[in-house]
């Protein structure tokens, strides 16, 4: 961060003017603190009480929250596996993918952004309408099995099979997010020199090496921030899953984000849905600490 | 993998080395094409799915669901969705919601910004500290709190409990400051000499240099508060109040039979941020390959 002119404000130093920083900043400032600041604080608070929003009687119940999520709710477990396994479909699949799609997009001269205009269309249009849309695409009739029926495969019920519904999930999570992390590594890939390739050329690269030994160590930042950025969100997944399956069927489906949903607005157990919440949140830091570790460890210059 | 370097060492042949090359990089660009025009084609089908869904009539759906071109066309179902649907009033909702969030977060995101950048008060680095913390919470963790915040000073399930909470951005705030950062100090210097007042150079001076910063960050916030569907269905029980999002969700449990209208409504639901995003592309695009090359 350059600040060339940090030192140039010497008319700044009487109180008369920097009242003026406070009233500039001020509504941002009480809007952060109590929304944000406070809110966590509050969290926290209500995490250790039996907070009902129905009933006054909200006791204080010291970590059973937290024991119930971890020793006695079977739910719990499951979601947390459920959204393990959604984090390791997703991220990956969206890594990997717009990576591709930003080597092939990098290539072509002719309609390049038209194509990153479509791609990036699911990115800006409300989840709620896309996974509609989906449902019906994955419906027993729909036109994923009517596709596979072309070539002699009969696909399952996808949303409402416990093997395939989060497969299929997945999936859709995928397609709609892609494009923006596309968009992320075009930006990366302009940003690297020809010299690099013509380098590379020059000791007789072929154009996997190419790939392997110049776009991919220079664009180790982006597959960082791409890495980290979509775990913590895929960690709270919600939207597609509350629309297309609400859980189900059974409970193969059900997340951490659908669980804190459900406990908080449907049970009214706020402390309880807090408490869930902090562990999501604890799993999501370190996890990204974990990640940008690695990447730092690895850093070649 | 096709080689593209030009092998100087080849024996002439018939075809030169260069013909030759030209053509290996025409056969794999040819396929790089197709890979993209199919990847385009499945981004797009869900879309044409819908919208022609969504013409095909209530008894033309039901009659021929899964043509790819309709045979019927009729309007009914667009129609249907929305008055009797509710649609209209849930756009309506949305529109207010948005244009309200986007309004009052760029304002305040930009005044806080300024003073980080430009004026200097006690505290004010621990505090820009304490902004920056704050981007590293998970929207997750806030959600109970902050419904227990704006439920406790009365404010939940009304139109004022939806947008409230969306006034400030830790995020437009930093993205700002940083813009405000590289305007020259002389600009400032010179309207100060002039007697400017602060509030003047601020509305006269800076606002309108970080015209194209503004615009980015208030296409986000319209298109993000637009599609945020968890917040207002927390805080909303009254559906006179839901925006289109939450409106759309009850599509799901009450029309099975309906499909049309289910994409009829989804089409109105979808189509205001296509032409937003068609029309405002080139800053959403430079704003989210900034984001990615900051981090």
């Amino acid at each position: 961060m350059e600040e060339p002119t940090y030192k140039r404000r010497s008319w700044a130093q009487q109180p008369s003017k920097w009242i003026s920083g406070y009233l500039f900043a001020g509504p941002a400032i009480i809007l952060i603190v109590i929304f944000s600041l406070v809110a966590i604080a509050f969290s926290l608070y209500v995490s250790f009480f039996d907070y009902d929003i129905i009933s006054p009687n909200r006791p204080f119940i010291g970590l059973s929250n937290y024991k119930e999520a971890l020793f006695r709710d079977k739910l719990f477990l499951k979601s947390f596996k459920n959204t393990a396994l959604y984090v390791i479909g997703v991220v990956p699949g969206i890594t990997i993918t717009a990576f591709l799609l930003a080597l092939a997009g990098h290539k072509v001269r002719w309609g390049r952004d038209a194509f990153r205009t479509i791609y990036f269309l699911p990115s800006i249009t409300p989840a709620v309408a896309m996974a509609l849309v989906w449902v019906w695409l994955y419906s027993p009739k729909g036109m994923i099995n009517q596709a596979l029926s072309m070539i002699g495969v009969q696909g399952p019920n996808w949303l409402m099979n416990t093997r395939w519904a989060m497969p299929s999930v997945i999936v859709m999570s995928v397609w709609m997010s892609v494009g923006y992390y596309t968009v992320i590594y075009l930006a990366g890939m302009a940003d690297i020199p020809n010299e690099f390739y013509d380098a590379a050329r020059v000791d007789g690269a072929n154009a996997w090496q190419e790939i392997r030994h110049v776009t991919m160590p220079l664009l180790r930042n982006v597959t960082s921030f791409v890495t980290v950025t979509l775990g913590i969100f895929a960690f709270q997944v919600f939207t597609q899953v509350y629309i297309m399956t609400k859980g189900g069927p059974g409970d193969a489906t059900v997340t951490l984000q659908l669980l804190i949903f459900r406990n908080g607005f449907q049970y009214f157990r706020m402390g309880y849905a807090a408490a869930i919440s902090w562990l999501l949140f604890i799993v999501i830091f370190v996890l990204a600490l974990i990640q940008l570790r690695g990447y730092r460890s690895q850093q070649l210059f | 993998m096709t080689q593209i370097i030009t092998d100087v060492t080849a024996p002439v042949s018939a075809v030169t080395p260069t013909e030759k090359t030209r053509r290996k990089i025409s056969v794999r660009t040819i396929l790089i094409y197709a890979l993209m025009i199919l990847i385009a084609i499945t981004m797009l089908f869900p879309y044409y799915w819908m919208a022609i869904s969504s013409v095909k009539g209530p008894r033309g759906f039901t009659a021929d669901p899964y043509s790819l071109i309709p045979r019927t066309f009729s309007l009914e179902s667009l129609q249907y969705v929305w008055g009797a649907g509710h649609i209209g009033l849930y756009l309506k909702n949305s529109l207010i919601y948005a244009s309200i969030v986007l309004v009052v977060q760029t304002m305040v995101n930009a005044l806080a910004a300024y003073a980080f950048a430009r004026i200097e008060f006690p505290g004010r680095d621990i505090l820009f500290l304490a902004v920056l913390a704050t981007l590293m919470l998970p929207y997750s963790v806030l959600l109970i709190p902050t419904y227990l915040i704006v439920w406790k000073v009365g404010l939940a399930n009304t139109m004022a409990g939806v947008v409230i909470p969306g006034f400030a951005s830790a995020y437009g705030i930093f993205m700002l400051r940083q813009f405000f950062l590289n305007i020259p100090m002389e600009l400032e210097d010179a309207a100060r000499i002039d007697g400017c007042s602060r509030m003047r150079i601020f509305f006269q001076i800076i606002l309108p240099l970080a015209k194209p910063a503004l615009i980015t960050l208030g296409l986000f916030t319209f298109i993000g508060v637009w599609s945020d569907f968890t917040w207002p269905l927390v805080v909303l029980s009254d559906s006179t109040k839901y925006p289109i999002t939450v409106g759309l969700s009850l599509y799901r449990d009450q029309q099975v039979l309906y499909y049309d209208r289910t994409f009829a409504a989804s089409m109105y639901a979808t189509f205001p941020l296509i032409i937003i995003f068609l029309i405002g592309q080139k800053y959403i695009i430079g704003g989210i390959s900034l984001t990615g090359l900051k981090g």
